[in-house]
């Protein structure tokens, strides 16, 4: 570790001039089992600027970041702190240098205060008794140099989702953090409170702190952000004045590639309605949903992260309460109000999470096929019947190709694709006239993809009504017929696979609702 | 500006600030509880108010309030101490076999402490360090440590301490713990006051005492935040091994000898005396004030079913209906809580 002068005094200098680089990160790689994470990204960070970090899901975005503030260590390439070179950090040792970051899932201890929060770890203390007067006054006044009005002694977890975030900025603030990591900050507040979000930004940036901003609200970049650093794949693409780009530019940056033709598509004429939503309301991200699927067609879900599109999966199937809205199969109304409802009507889902939400991971292949289908398989007197079990195995791994040696296989042994495979086996058995992925294809190898895809096809042949749900674009646009766009729980766009282009999916992807704060 | 505010703040909420701290609502309900059932039992039998019955009163609440004691400790790291108990038992053979084979009191008491204390650490080090679920390392210590207690003498109780000891020593070590009072209060009282005290300080104004809250709350959150986790998992093992240990002299003294099953299921009692006070079972909250009212709403329960003639079944089951009851509440006002946040 080269130390060419004292952390301490250079940050001094970095809070009286501004503009000075204070982060320099050159050519980092960094290797996950399998995948180049990062490959030779360069990112520069000067004092008194916001700095919009920009890229699509799984650019490289938060594992750069967490490099930065001591989390993960890379595998090669320089990073300076304050002009000085550091090899790795430790998250406590970031801290030290001044890096901060504010998680996008706030990590603080709901049932402390918020002057406990911000002092834990390093109390005050007066011999062994903890000064809990001066910790509060100290609170207080970093608080109050904020200008956010809470009280240090209120409970964290009383209070609303923004006020958690300001703690958790003023808690920076109290280790005297110069460099600030935000992800998705505004992810969880209303207009009112990213205006207060804003205005503490500017401040911050006022007093020459550096202020790594990752969004994908590009439309609320214009309010606060100076540059842009572009990311894609792993790879740094490009940087530069936010000024002096166009959001075109930025979007055709960030999504990059053209897409080719590796995704088998079968055509077959579109037939009837089969399935309905209308007006669909669950919470926040499942706001008046409509939408239906045909007879002959796959229908694509496209959106960002956090777009609401699990959610309405979820409300669909029954895992999460409705609080409104009328579902329609065949023409006919069904109620859904659990999972239960929804499989003896036909309706069926393979989970986001194959591991927490598709599988019983430590059970066999054998009782993971069987779990959905007991009712089929059971004598009257509940007594499961080997032969018919066997058969609906054998039926399952034939159809889909699954590879193993025998059922008896640990379900949470076999590979990413293969227990996907599983995971929709388990409702073949059952006639159903609605299946729903969501994200079938996520951390699953090439050929085991294009399996999955010609699933897909074949239930689109039989007729089967498809609602496919992948944050994917290239797929998302290969294999569906029809694609709707969700934003913020909401659906912002719908169009033909055939007819459109990534860059105007990804502009309804981010038609966030004119919030007061843009602008 | 804001000094004045903080001036005139420090003067006149000293009470406000006691009231106002995170927890309090539930201690004050469960001394109201306490009164309540109190005053219940002394209506339908007037002894219960009697002067000696209240000092019996206290004695017995004694054994339940340092059992609550430690293992309220463990309930706010968010973890449990399933081998108090058979530590009670553990301490009193060890005590009691010394003493009877005629070695001094203090160290008979002194290596009956060691081996509670050591135990704390294998618990603690089990739980923080190879994270070993809690349920399952102490079930472990439990039978470990109750079958040092049997292996002690021989798998037989002891003799009277008397007989090593001699009658002098023997007595002053039951007065001390047991029969003798001071200030008209009998000394197993003041015994467990004082470590009471001791304890409440220490969870309640120290740094590891934010510490043990802070790990109950959000143990990520709490090692980012550069908390030593290990080393207050162990702090948290070791207040209830010294807790259990005392009760074990306390059980040694009453008996004049030590009791195999001395302790036996005081781990559950400790749970009990904890939640009825309002300490969380799911870890970060609850105040040790709560766990004395805890400890007293037990006892005043078992005294005033004894004393208007309930049997001991009907006791257990009011007891139990107590219990649930308590974390019942608990648990409707945090998903109510977790409701309104996700609403918002």
């Amino acid at each position: 570790m080269k130390v060419q002068n004292s952390c301490r005094g250079s940050k001094q200098k970095a809070g009286e001039k501004m503009g000075e680089v204070i982060v320099s990160m050159k050519d980092i790689v960094k290797t996950f089992p399998g995948v180049k994470a990062l490959d030779h990204v360069n990112f520069e960070l000067r004092s008194g600027e916001v700095m919009a970090l920009l890229g699509e899901n799984g650019a490289g975005k938060s594992t750069l970041m967490k490099i930065l503030s001591g989390v993960y260590t890379k595998d090669s390439g320089t990073m300076t702190i304050f002009g000085t070179e550091y090899e790795n950090l430790t998250p406590k040792q970031a801290q030290a240098v001044g890096v901060a970051i504010i998680h996008q899932e706030l990590n603080m201890c709901r049932n402390l205060s918020v002057a406990e929060n911000m002092f834990l770890g390093r109390e005050k203390v007066n011999g062994i008794v903890l000064n809990d007067r001066e910790m509060e006054a100290e609170a207080a006044k970093i608080l109050g140099d904020l200008k956010i009005d809470i009280d240090p002694r209120q409970t964290v977890g009383d209070l609303p989702v923004s006020k958690q975030q300001m703690v958790e900025i003023a808690k920076a603030l109290s280790i005297h953090a110069k460099i600030l990591i935000m992800d998705e900050p505004t992810s969880s507040l209303t207009a009112k409170e990213i205006d207060e979000l804003f205005r503490i930004i500017r401040q911050l940036k006022a007093d020459g702190c550096g202020i790594v901003y990752i969004s994908h609200r590009l439309e609320e970049l214009k309010a606060i952000v100076d540059r842009v650093t572009i990311m894609r794949d792993g790879q740094y693409i490009t940087d530069g004045n936010f000024k002096d780009m166009t959001m075109d530019q930025i979007i055709a940056n960030m999504v990059g590639r053209e897409i080719k033709e590796q995704f088998p598509r079968v055509s077959c004429p579109k037939g009837k309605k089969v399935f309905e939503v209308r007006n669909l309301n669950a919470g926040h991200l499942v706001r008046d949903i409509n939408f239906s699927l045909y007879e002959g067609e796959i229908v694509g879900f496209a959106g960002l992260m956090g777009a609401g599109r699990t959610e309405t999966t979820r409300a669909i199937f029954g895992v999460d309460p409705k609080t409104g809205g009328e579902i329609f199969l065949d023409g006919k109304e069904v109620k859904i109000s659990c999972p239960m409802d929804a499989i003896k009507a036909g309706i069926v889902l393979a989970p986001e999470d194959r591991k927490k939400d598709g599988l019983c991971t430590k059970l066999s292949i054998r009782h993971n096929l069987a779990l959905p289908n007991l009712d089929l398989i059971c004598s009257k007197l509940g007594v499961i019947s080997r032969k018919q079990e066997d058969d609906l195995c054998e039926k399952a791994v034939k159809d889909l190709l699954i590879k193993t040696p025998t059922v008896e296989v640990n379900a949470g042994n076999l590979s990413g694709g293969n227990q996907q495979k599983v995971v929709v086996g388990k409702w073949l058995a059952r006639n159903s006239r609605v299946v729903i992925f969501d994200e079938p294809t996520r951390g699953i190898d090439v050929g085991a993809k294009v399996e999955i895809y010609n699933l897909m096809n074949q239930l689109k042949k039989q007729g089967i009504a498809v609602m496919f749900v992948s944050s994917e674009m290239p797929e998302v646009l290969g294999i569906a017929d029809r694609v709707i766009v969700m934003c913020d729980g909401r659906i912002t766009g719908e169009v033909m696979a055939k007819e459109t282009t990534q860059n105007e999916v990804l502009k309804f992807a981010t038609e966030f609702e004119q919030k007061k704060a843009v602008g | 500006m804001r000094e004045d505010r903080m001036m005139n703040e420090k003067k006149q909420s000293a009470v406000k600030r006691i009231l106002g701290t995170r927890g309090m609502g539930a201690v004050i309900t469960a001394f109201a509880g306490l009164i309540i059932i109190y005053v219940a039992f002394g209506l339908i039998d007037r002894k219960v108010f009697a002067g000696q019955n209240v000092m019996n009163l206290l004695r017995s609440m004694s054994k339940y309030l340092l059992i609550g004691v430690g293992q309220s400790y463990l309930l706010i790291t968010g973890n449990i101490d399933l081998s108090i108990g058979s530590m009670v038992g553990m301490s009193a053979m060890i005590s009691a076999t010394l003493m009877a084979m005629g070695v001094n009191p203090f160290v008979a008491m002194a290596v009956a402490m060691i081996c509670c204390l050591v135990t704390g650490v294998v618990n603690g080090m089990l739980v923080g360090k190879f994270k070993l679920p809690p349920f399952i390392a102490t079930l472990g210590t439990m039978f470990v440590t109750r079958g040092v207690a049997y292996m002690v003498n021989n798998n037989r109780n002891t003799d009277a301490i008397a007989t090593g000891i001699g009658k002098e020593a023997g007595d002053r070590f039951q007065n001390f713990f047991y029969y003798g009072k001071t200030l008209g209060v009998y000394n197993t009282f003041w015994i467990a006051l004082v470590i009471f005290l001791i304890f409440f300080f220490l969870l309640s104004k120290t740094r590891t005492g934010r510490h043990i809250y802070a790990i109950g709350s959000n143990v990520d959150a709490a090692k980012l935040s550069g908390v030593n986790v290990v080393n207050t998992t162990i702090k948290a093992y070791l207040v209830s091994a010294v807790c259990a240990c005392v009760v074990g002299y306390i059980l040694c003294a009453q008996a004049g000898m030590g009791n195999m099953e001395a302790g036996n299921m005081y781990e559950m009692y400790g749970v009990a005396a904890g939640v009825i006070g309002g300490i969380s079972p799911l870890g970060g909250t609850g105040l040790l004030l709560g766990t004395f009212a805890g400890a007293a709403v037990w006892q005043t329960l078992e005294n005033g079913l004894n004393m208007i003639g309930a049997q001991v079944g009907i006791q257990r089951l009011v007891i139990g209906i107590i219990v649930v009851f308590s974390v019942l509440l608990d648990v409707v006002v945090r998903s109510g809580n977790f409701g309104k946040k996700a609403s918002k």
